[in-house]
């Protein structure tokens, strides 16, 4: 069954400090700034793609990543959860 | 760092390019509970301006298109008496000035009723919530 489809705001709403391991990122249609680990910098860059749910964004991910763990599909569902909730993604 | 596989993870996203890895690199996703956002509140991070320049589309994306009633409810495009969409998101001082009951240049003052009260329906994971929620906060 497919989970929820979400999208990002277009690449020129955010702006984007890497630090060392972590980034920055100031969100301009809310005027808020987040601090962000992997993998959310990489969910969004994929979500720039279109909108995805979570096994579409599994998808795009595997392309690019080899990941840590058996339960890829509950985490990025988890950290999409996440990214809704402080704005930087929407439901599609 | 040269010559190593290591890649760095997520630093294209900055500077308006679009993140594209060049070498497969293991990313860990985290376990389901943990926690990869920190948003610094506000408060925090705010000076004034930042806040009354965030940004509120009106609609929202997940509505494009769509036309506003006078009560703020989306309507499909067309509908008699219901505003258009405006051209560019309104700025967190113009959504303020619409808010009071005046209206900001650039939009038309038949509108302003209908995107105002759009702005005031704004829920938690809407586009621009989070910039009207900061308009609200005392200071």
């Amino acid at each position: 069954m497919a989970g929820p489809r979400y999208i990002a705001d277009p690449e020129d709403s955010v702006s984007t400090v890497a630090l060392d391991g972590l980034s920055v990122l100031f969100h301009a249609p809310s005027g808020m700034t987040h601090i962000v680990a992997a993998p959310a910098p990489e969910i969004l860059a994929m979500l720039r793609a279109g909108p995805a749910d979570a096994a579409e964004l599994l998808r795009r991910l595997q392309a690019h990543y080899d990941f840590e763990g058996d339960e890829a599909a509950e985490a990025i569902q988890a950290r999409l959860e996440e990214l809704e909730a402080a704005g930087l993604v929407q439901r599609a | 760092m040269s010559g190593t596989d290591r890649e760095e993870v997520g630093g294209e996203a900055a500077g308006g390019r679009t993140f594209v890895p060049s070498r497969r690199t293991v990313l860990v996703l985290g376990a389901a509970a943990a926690s990869t956002v920190i948003t610094v509140r506000p408060a925090l991070a705010q000076t004034a301006g930042s806040v009354l320049n965030c940004e509120i589309p009106v609609p929202g994306p997940h509505a494009g298109g769509n036309y506003i009633a006078p009560d703020g409810n989306l309507v499909p495009p067309g509908t008699q008496g219901a505003a258009p969409p405006l051209a560019r998101p309104l700025r967190g001082e113009e959504a303020k000035q619409l808010l009071r009951g005046s209206t900001p240049p650039g939009v038309n003052p038949q509108s302003s009723q209908a995107y105002a009260n759009y702005i005031r329906r704004l829920q938690s994971g809407m586009s621009g919530f989070t910039c009207y929620a900061s308009l609200q906060m005392p200071r």
